[in-house]
């Protein structure tokens, strides 16, 4: 008889947890009739500049869609078990173009190949994504990671000038440093996970290496270990962050928090800033930032182009839409609405220069006449990206180390 | 001060090494504190007092604002995270309490062939660390469409939690008088009815100690967390926080992160001041064998 | 002790409904061989397979292994690989941290006022370790942290710089912040093992006129042995595991040049964020491997008792045991 009391008293302990946790945890969306899902990376501000965007697609077409913001670290690890069940958390994900290529040669992404045309883009836009004629995804606006960024007005003050060589650049961050015109070293180090230290890093390669350079180590036809790489580091970064040569001290801040970064730069804690070009979004008033690429080098010299890039996996529950919102992205009407709200810069041909914020459209007017790279460490991804970054703050660090480092993310390149 | 037979005041010598001794271990328990004096201090002034070290104290402007921003802020709120907490700590404490309460007496009174070593096993899974079931827990979650929920992370937990408690109720259903439970079976009485009526009543004591120690510890777990927790409203309080520590999108200042170090510690902090006789029992306790 | 032995070894004397009796354990069993037993002989498995599915006997074991993420002995410099990282950290965290326990709960023993110096130094051990490292994390921060401050002010600029961001300073800041976390336990656990010590021992020695040295070294710390063993092996099983302190006081990657990089956030760079279950789960077998190690070490001398002084060790931790009733708290003991 107690028997029956304890079992009971077991069921209701387990039913009512269940209840609770059901009642008190937030629902998940029914499974039928959803809207077009589609995810991303942005939130807050930057997801509000993209909607409009999602919004123009739903008014043209009447497909109503659901935003979901989802960190792509997070997407890495997850999707490839939803492709191995077979299922998809959205129509159409933003995802890197390294994963995107991996995952689309696998069968999980579709082949966009009659859906956006390459004609639409920019030269190479769509590189990183093919697969001898098979596109696996296609790609939307991108940021650019043009160079140095200072504030005229700081420049004005100070009399600087943009150094058209390197010997220039130096003389220059000598002169920050003797005139002690900030508070700290001339130049300051973004950082985060460690992405921004790469950004730095390709732009070396590409000015004075030349964009062969970029390519062929994403090739991986060119080691870095080699002597022309070894060179460049050498030769031009690793003298500005080896102390006592260009400047007393290295000529770079130890790495700090990129978004915070931007705050004290602007507040004059630093002169110059390596960043990309969402940061004209992140300041004000905008008029007064401006951008220098490293002087000289190889003509024509490479720019480090980001674009963002989406796929549509194979699963997708409502293929035939995600296809039409595939084709919208890569659209200049859907581009063109992009670019007007800043920082950000279209891939596609077709965008007028008028579109632009004025800021932006000096930058997209600097890009003609430059080879577009893709992002290096986000081409090659997986596991050799996460060493490249922490190799780079480890140079930071050490300077005189590169040799060793240089090995290392050798060493991390996947075969 | 004390008065001899004679009325006269003696003032007792205090002597040096006693002061020393006093010195140094105030000193170090100071010392100690220090550190999360700074959180504390970070978590209660705006950041840019405190950009150039909390200890400057000009400007002092205290303020409530970190705190607020850190529960309201509408993709990371700390209110969620508090409540995904306690949703899921609550019944990761009861749950593997009261199963493993009832296996555990079991391994302290029945007798059956090899139970020494069963008991042994279980025991040695305490030994395993998380990452040894992550990846399968992962995968069987996902494929049970428990990803992602609750439950899953609680019955994760759950299970987790039975080897420790297992061990630590048997070897205190040990150490209770088997006349009462032999007086009860005289008598009549069941198993269960033993069990519930006379031996859980008993260990009161020891199920506080192991509900306590439960709780900080599912409380304070990120691991399993990380691994089974995903979208935005699930995340417990122990992940919002690298979250704000990240420079992205959901990146905060330090005031702010500060703040909500400070709500996610709480907890633990008043579980530990109320009922720190049962935490300390129940970490000592737990090594021993019976 | 023989008779109570005696009526713990018997059982209680029915075959009342023994059929029933298996309910007792059937809840138990069913998570514990679904969500433990199971996924961990799942992942062993893993560890022997190429991700296609083709059996790979044991390269996995050799590529991690001879892997610089795992061993990176081609210099002496930073970083010394997660394997190296582990032992490291026991090496310097386990005595640094014992020895302060202990010394601190001599001291305090004599103190007024010492639960509250408990619960200062102990604060550490209630906090999650995930706050734990973000506190870190800005105690060494060149410009808001204490440490590199306190560098400065003492006149040793080479370490009044952000730590976090050179190699050597990460990996020794955060072994010696976790020292300042982990301490509490040490302390807590020796408060508790000196109560057990009778008082005639003290008084003995000291008629015999013993120096506070002499009374320590023969007297205190023989019979404070299994709760050193207690310490030593919670603390070795710590030290294994360490996961959230490295993530949030740097990053999955393990900091600059991965020079804090550890097994357990190997595992999960693996497994989560490369996808690859299978040198992930290499990672987590040798992890699993040195956890049973040094706990079936400690288990045999405390449960089965071999060893010599089991006995003792028995009785010592039934007293430790006793003495930690609710009754009276062991932070003000």
């Amino acid at each position: 008889m107690l028997v029956v009391v304890v079992v009971a008293l077991l069921l209701v302990t387990n039913v009512a947890t269940g209840l609770a946790v059901y009642y008190l945890a937030p629902a998940t969306p029914a499974p039928t009739v959803q809207p077009l899902r589609v995810i991303g990376p942005w939130s807050a501000s930057e997801k509000d500049k993209f909607l409009p965007v999602l919004n123009l697609f739903k008014n043209t077409t009447g497909i109503n869609y659901e935003y979901i913001t989802t960190r792509q670290e997070d997407l890495q690890s997850l999707l490839p078990n939803w492709f191995a069940a077979r299922r998809a958390p959205a129509d159409l994900i933003f995802m890197p173009s390294s994963f995107v290529k991996t995952y689309g040669t696998q069968g999980h992404a579709a082949d966009l190949a009659g859906t956006v045309s390459e004609s639409n883009y920019a030269a190479g836009a769509l590189d990183p994504l093919k697969d001898g004629s098979k596109i696996y995804g296609g790609a939307y606006t991108g940021k650019v990671k043009p160079g140095f960024w200072y504030r005229q007005s700081f420049f004005a003050a100070h009399n600087y000038q943009v150094p058209t060589t390197w010997t220039g650049f130096e003389a220059l961050l000598r002169q920050i440093e003797t005139d002690g015109s900030v508070n700290n070293t001339p130049i300051i180090s973004g950082d985060g996970v460690g992405w921004p230290l790469s950004d730095v890093v390709e732009h070396f390669l590409a000015t004075y290496g030349g964009p062969d350079m970029n390519k062929q180590i994403m090739a991986k036809t060119l080691p870095w270990t080699s002597t022309s790489v070894h060179d460049v580091f050498a030769n031009y970064l690793v003298r500005t962050l080896t102390p006592g040569v260009v400047c007393v001290a290295s000529c770079w801040s130890a790495p700090r928090q990129w978004d915070t970064g931007v705050a004290e730069w602007w507040k004059g804690d630093y002169a110059l800033y390596f960043m990309g070009s969402w940061i004209t979004g992140m300041v004000t008033p905008n008029s007064d930032i401006r951008v220098m690429p490293l002087p000289g080098g190889v003509n024509p010299s490479g720019v480090v182009f980001a674009a963002d890039y989406f796929f549509v996996p194979t699963y997708a529950s409502r293929l035939n839409d995600a296809k039409r919102l595939a084709a919208f992205l890569g659209s200049s009407a859907a581009q063109q609405l992009q670019v007007t709200v800043g920082g950000h810069i279209a891939t596609v041909t077709g965008v007028p220069l008028s579109a632009y914020p004025a800021v932006d459209a000096r930058i997209a007017a600097n890009l003609t006449g430059k080879v577009i790279l893709s992002d290096l460490d986000d081409t090659i991804g997986g596991t050799f990206q996460g060493t490249f970054w922490t190799q780079l703050q480890a140079l930071w660090a050490n300077p005189s180390n590169l040799n060793a480092v240089l090995t290392n993310i050798q060493a991390a390149m996947p075969p | 001060m004390m008065a001899n037979g004679r009325g006269r005041l003696r003032i007792p010598k205090i002597p040096v090494r006693t002061v020393v001794i006093h010195a140094i271990a105030w000193g170090i328990g100071l010392l100690w504190l220090f550190p999360f004096l700074g959180v504390f201090m970070t978590s209660i002034r705006p950041v840019t007092e405190i950009l150039n070290g909390w200890w400057v104290t000009n400007p002092f402007n205290p303020t409530l604002q970190n705190f607020q921003t850190a529960f309201t802020d509408p993709t990371t709120p700390m209110w969620r995270g508090l409540r995904n907490s306690f949703i899921v700590a609550i019944p990761s404490t009861f749950l593997p309490i009261f199963i493993a309460s009832l296996g555990a007496y079991g391994f302290a009174r029945f007798r059956f062939p090899m139970r020494d070593y069963l008991f042994l096993t279980i025991v040695l899974f305490m030994a395993i660390p998380q990452q040894m079931v992550a990846i399968p827990i992962f995968v069987t979650m996902i494929n049970a469409g428990l990803w992602d929920t609750f439950l899953g992370v609680i019955l994760v937990h759950t299970a987790w939690a039975l080897p420790w408690i297992l061990l630590f109720m048997r070897n205190f259903f040990q150490t209770l008088p088997l006349e009462v439970e032999e007086a009860a079976r005289v008598d009549g009485a069941s198993d269960f009815r033993i069990f519930y009526k006379i031996v859980l009543p008993m260990s009161l004591p020891a199920l506080a100690a192991v509900a306590v120690l439960q709780f900080m510890w599912v409380w304070n777990d990120f691991f399993f967390a990380k691994v089974l927790l995903f979208s935005s409203q699930n995340l417990v309080a122990t992940q919002l926080v690298p979250l704000l520590s990240e420079a992205g999108p959901f990146h905060k200042d330090q005031g702010i992160l500060s703040a909500a170090s400070i709500v996610v510690m709480i907890v633990p902090i008043i579980v530990f001041a109320t009922m720190q006789r049962y935490y300390i029992r129940g970490m000592i306790g737990w090594t021993i064998k019976g | 002790m023989s008779a109570k032995g005696e009526r713990a070894k018997r059982s209680l004397s029915s075959s009342f409904q023994p059929y029933l009796r298996v309910i007792f354990f059937v809840p138990a069993t069913v998570l514990l061989i679904f969500l433990v037993v199971y996924p961990a002989l799942q992942t062993l498995l893993l560890s022997f397979y190429h991700p296609p599915g083709a059996f790979a006997r044991l390269d996995n074991y050799g590529s991690v292994l001879g892997n610089r993420q795992t061993i990176d002995t081609s210099d002496w410099s930073i970083p010394y690989g997660t394997l190296v990282n582990n032992f490291l950290w026991i090496a310097i965290h386990l005595p640094l941290s014992l020895f302060t326990g202990l010394y601190l709960a001599l001291t305090l023993q004599k103190v007024r006022g010492a639960s509250i110096v408990k619960s200062f130094i102990f604060l550490g051990m209630v906090t999650p370790m995930i706050v734990g490292g973000i506190i870190l994390r800005f105690l060494f921060d060149e410009k808001s942290g204490i440490v590199p401050r306190a560098f400065g002010l003492l006149g040793i600029s080479g370490l009044a710089i952000q730590w976090t961001a050179y190699p050597e300073t990460l990996l020794f800041g955060l072994i010696f912040g976790s020292v300042w976390l982990w301490v509490g336990f040490s302390l807590i656990v020796y408060s508790a093992g000196l109560t057990t010590i009778p008082r005639d021992y003290f008084e003995a020695a000291q008629m015999d006129g013993a120096s506070a040295w002499q009374t320590f070294r023969k007297v205190t710390w023989p019979l404070l042995r299994p709760t050193t063993l207690t310490v030593v092996t919670m603390t070795i099983l710590w030290e294994l595991k360490l996961f959230d302190i490295v993530f949030a006081a740097t990053n999955p990657n393990g900091g600059v040049g991965g020079a804090a990089d550890v097994l357990a956030l190997q595992m999960f760079r693996y497994a989560f964020m490369a996808g690859n279950f299978n040198d992930a789960a290499v990672v987590a077998t040798l992890l699993t491997g040195l956890t049973l190690l040094v706990s079936t070490w400690m288990f045999k001398r405390i449960i089965i008792g071999k060893g010599k002084n089991a006995g003792r060790l028995e009785r010592a931790l039934r007293r430790l045991w006793a003495r930690a009733k609710p009754q009276g708290s062991v932070l003000k003991a």
